[in-house]
């Protein structure tokens, strides 16, 4: 199989890198597992949202000042602005429906109630862009009886802590009632997969109608429409007070719905998402990748001009670490990494953990290093990258969404 | 009763340590008729009773070197699997020899064990490998012993439980600052509720330190001076039961040299080093003590060296220095029992120390024994007939629990025996599950915080197990902080414990932190930082070195 550019990894930077080539007419192929870390969204996309330990106003001011080893520097942070743009577009492209801006943060509510610094939010979800102006005064929380991935007195503290005034309303309706007999199906994704029908949607919205009272909006869970956003739309549109989301614990319904309306465009472009495989190993001659397998096609070597690598972190096996050393697994490429294990991580849980920085190494133009030297047509892209902490500074989707344009425009530019 | 008229009682007895050994001495001594307080600064079964492998141990461990110990295992052994079977996994053990041990020892072994009244069968090698697939094969020799798994937790709230029902009190987070001394008498103790920073005074007419290694510091308190040997011990919890039984090296006791299947895991260990009285409060464990527990436990089940590591952990066994061995393992663990009116002409103030999680029931019966001397009390000692709560004569068995039970209550009924039927089981919400992987249900939780002494997860965890499964409490913890924070109408507290749970995950985890550990770590951070905010919604700052 012949591909002007094979893709290693199909969460969100390796869709995005192949929608962006794909759009130009490139034969992009995916190799997927099917697992992403979108699966631990919440509703939005984090540009930048703390530096030092300060929250950040302006995300593209606060990026110029980012050390040379961070992702963003490597892009060039001038190129920022004009990258932002081009990824709103292609959500949108995507059907996926978000505001926000690049030079001005606003907030998202975490499930326990925290504001968290975000740049895109989906339209559906609870969105605050000043702190001093909140979106409504008085909220209905309902919190679905028997439903715990919500932790709903946490984040109706911290919505008061906020400024708003919330009425919880404990609340269930009969579909919800007969999922519950099974003690292990109140998931999010449970939900949003029995939540769709006119019906079921109508008995929650009755609901919702009788309970809401005199608040001036509606907060339900994040459990409505893995695939796109029309069982929201259909709630919305019976329900007579403006509804919002907020994100749940994993699984994370909004994230699953990203993930399909990304696939789905990428393969409307004509794309190859090659799902539930591996890439496993890779033929290097001289500075380049000459072709790569895969657990599946363990016989038919995939060949490109270009590969990528956005197999992400540890979490997603793009990174390993053993007792030793920690390394990348697929091809053997450089990592930057104490060698010292002792170093890796520290005690107190919520500290900066060093091995969140860690990563590939990569030259300038987000080239692979093998033994020092650039890897001419291998790219790395996403959370598989060194040289940040997506934890501590909410930078992760920000930094997967950024290399992915970058690597497809060099790859576009490089012949 | 109300913790104010705890306080104002004057008892019999006050029991100072809440661990096996002081829950077993509250047991006999209500079951003799005294009244009891127990008094515990942290949690029940925090020291070295929650920190060791939950082996049953036949004594064949002890057969060469200690022929007293071994004898009061296994007779203990006997009578624990009689009056705590819900607790004890029979499992049987093998003492193996490999190619780098001397087969001259085995035949030592086994009459050592003979004299002591422990079955020993020798197998083949062949036989060892049949019955116990994961042993190294290239073993050149097995004996077969009574050696067992036991849930120190479970057993430990299990007398408990029934000293409560006997009218004892009991108090977890009450620390002694110090006794009350009146002339050569000791009067009762100086307390300091660690939930509501009071400081309180309860008297009683004789004072059971049965505090373990901490027993020190409360005999200097009262101007008695003992001297402990603290001994360190690692262990690593590993992520599924590779092993089916027990399995020790068959040679002098040493490094990293058991095996033990736990519940669904397996636990290695342990290493032994002297430690200073001052650090028994630091339960760190080494890089060094992980390299000695993963070098050596491969060589017993060759399987581990691919084996997830789940945490890390270490323990201080609690003897009493009685020679200058530098390695603590000569030392006889037999149970040490002071008078110090006789000892040091102080009254009313007994010392239970020595001895191992083992014997806590027999310790319990000796401290009673002085207590009860001093009282002039001449009921029996019935702890080694009557069974535990949860033991007790129709108690439902496994083939019943399949049958007519939801995974949910199998699983209650797992942990809390005949107890289980208090959890509230009555509606849909108290059956929902909280955490799938131990099967912890709402109902369970509540149980736990009304009637189990259950102030935060950690707690939580130690009585049903919410957040040990292999998932390791990556959504649970969350879901059950919530839980409590609701129950207890108090959210910041709930989000302040929920952080303090899972740094106590990470302290075990963070030796261990390569491979699918690390992995999970990452996970934790994406779930409760990256998408939840909790470390923006706790204070972190100086929290690194917190316990």
């Amino acid at each position: 199989m012949r591909m002007d550019t094979v893709i290693m990894g199909g969460g969100l930077s390796g869709l995005a890198c192949g929608i962006s080539l794909a759009k130009r007419g490139k034969r992009v192929a995916i190799v997927a597992s099917g697992q992403s870390t979108l699966l631990f969204n919440g509703g939005s996309m984090e540009l930048l949202g703390h530096v030092n330990g300060k929250a950040v106003t302006n995300p593209l001011e606060a990026i110029a000042t980012l050390p040379e080893s961070h992702p963003y520097s490597k892009i060039g942070a001038d190129r920022i602005a004009s990258l932002a743009e081009r990824i709103k577009l292609l959500f949108s492209d995507s059907g996926i429906e978000m505001t926000g801006s690049a030079d001005a943060n606003h907030w998202r509510v975490t499930p326990m109630g925290v504001a968290k610094p975000a740049w895109l939010t989906l339209n559906d979800h609870l969105r605050i862009d000043d702190l001093n102006n909140l979106p409504a005064k008085r909220l209905a929380l309902m919190c679905i009886r028997g439903y715990f991935d919500q932790p709903n007195a946490m984040l109706a503290q911290g919505l008061r802590d906020l400024g708003f005034e919330v009425d919880m309303i404990e609340f269930t309706t009969d579909d919800i009632t007969a999922l519950r007999r099974s003690p292990s199906e109140m998931r999010a994704t449970s939900l949003a997969k029995h939540l769709v029908s006119n019906n079921a949607l109508r008995r929650l919205a009755d609901q919702v109608n009788s309970l809401a009272g005199d608040t001036d909006m509606v907060l339900l869970p994040s459990v409505f429409g893995q695939s796109d956003s029309s069982d929201y739309q259909a709630l919305q549109a019976m329900a007579k007070k403006p509804v919002r989301l907020v994100s749940t614990l994993p699984p994370s319904v909004a994230g699953m719905r990203m993930m399909t309306q990304l696939r789905h465009y990428f393969r409307m472009l004509g794309g190859t998402y090659l799902m539930g495989d591996t890439a496993v190993s890779g033929t290097f001659e001289g500075d380049r990748l000459t072709s790569i397998t895969t657990a599946k096609l363990a016989d038919m070597p995939l060949k490109a001009d270009n590969f990528v690598l956005a197999t992400g972190s540890f979490i997603s096996r793009g990174l390993r670490a053993d007792y030793e050393r920690v390394y990348e697994p697929v091809l053997g490429v450089d990592v930057d990494a104490d060698a010292d294990r002792e170093q890796w991580t520290h005690f107190g849980v919520l500290q900066p953990q060093a091995y969140f920085g860690y990563g590939v190494a990569t030259d300038g133009n987000l080239h692979c290093l093998k033994q020092g030297k650039p890897i001419q047509n291998l790219y790395a892209i996403g959370s598989v990258l060194s040289g940040h902490d997506a934890i501590k500074m909410g930078d992760g989707t920000g930094v997967s969404l950024m290399t992915a344009i970058a690597a497809a425009d060099h790859i576009r530019e490089s012949k | 009763m109300a913790t104010n008229d705890i306080y104002k009682k004057e008892y019999d007895v006050i029991i100072v340590g809440g661990g096996a050994t002081g829950a077993g001495t509250a047991r006999d001594c209500a079951l003799r008729g005294l009244s009891v307080l127990l008094v515990e600064r942290n949690d029940y079964s925090t020291g070295a009773t929650g920190r060791n492998h939950g082996l049953m141990h036949s004594g064949a461990r002890y057969a060469v070197t200690d022929s007293e110990s071994a004898s009061e295992c296994i007779s203990e052994n006997m009578i624990l699997r009689r009056i705590a079977r819900h607790c004890v996994e029979e499992t049987d053990g093998l003492f193996i020899t490999l190619p780098e041990d001397d087969l001259g020892y085995q035949q030592t072994f086994v009459e050592a064990c003979q004299r002591a009244g422990i079955r020993a069968d020798i197998l083949d090698p062949e036989e060892a490998r049949r019955i116990e697939p994961a042993v190294n094969p290239d073993l050149i020799g097995a004996v077969r012993v009574p050696d067992a798994s036991i849930d120190p937790f479970r057993l430990t709230v299990a007398n408990l439980l029934d000293a409560r029902m006997h009218g004892a009190e009991t108090l977890n987070y009450h620390e002694v600052e110090g006794l009350i001394i009146n002339q050569n008498r000791v009067e009762g103790v100086k307390l300091f509720n660690k939930l509501n920073g009071e400081h309180i005074e309860v008297r009683g007419r004789i004072v059971v330190n049965a505090a373990g290694i901490w027993g020190q510091r409360i005999a200097q308190s009262a101007g008695v001076n003992i001297q402990m040997f603290p001994a360190r011990g690692a262990l690593l919890i590993f992520g599924h039961r590779v092993n089916q039984m027990v399995i020790n090296r068959c040679r002098k006791p040493a490094n990293a040299d058991i095996l033990v299947p736990d519940d669904t895991v397996c636990v290695i260990g342990t290493t032994s080093d002297r430690i200073p009285i001052e650090t028994v409060d630091d339960m760190r464990v080494t890089r060094e003590e992980v390299d000695v527990l993963l070098k050596e436990g491969v060589k017993i089940a060759p399987s581990l060296a691919t084996t997830r590591i789940i945490r890390a952990y270490a323990g201080v066994r609690p003897l009493v220095a009685s020679d200058d061995d530098p390695t603590g393992r000569s030392i006889s663990r037999g149970i040490v029992c002071l008078d110090h009116a006789k000892r040091d002409g102080l009254e009313g103030f007994v010392t239970i120390t020595g001895g191992k999680m083992m014997t806590y029931r027999l310790m319990g019966e000796v401290a009673t024994n002085a207590v009860c001397a001093k009282l002039g009390n001449t009921a029996p000692c019935v702890t080694a007939t009557q069974p535990l709560p949860g033991s007790e004569e129709g108690a439902p068995s496994q083939s019943d629990l399949t049958k007519r039970y939801s995974f949910g209550q199998r699983a209650a009924i797992g942990r809390h025996g005949s107890l289980a039927a208090r959890i509230e089981k009555d509606n849909d919400i108290d059956n929902a599950l909280v955490c799938e992987c131990e099967g912890v249900t709402v109902g369970e939780i509540k149980y736990a915080v009304h009637q189990l002494h259950v102030h935060n997860l950690v707690n939580l965890r130690r009585r049903t197990r919410v957040g040990m499964g292999t998932c390791q409490g990556k959504l649970c913890s969350c879901r059950a902080a919530s839980l409590m924070g609701e129950f207890r109408n108090d959210v910041k507290g709930a989000q302040e414990d929920l952080a303090a749970f899972l740094d106590e995950r990470w302290k075990g985890m963070r030796p261990v932190a390569w491979g699918d550990t690390l992995r999970e770590a990452q996970l934790t951070a994406f779930i409760y930082e990256g998408l939840c905010g909790l470390d923006m919604a706790v204070n972190t700052e100086g929290k690194e070195d917190v316990q």
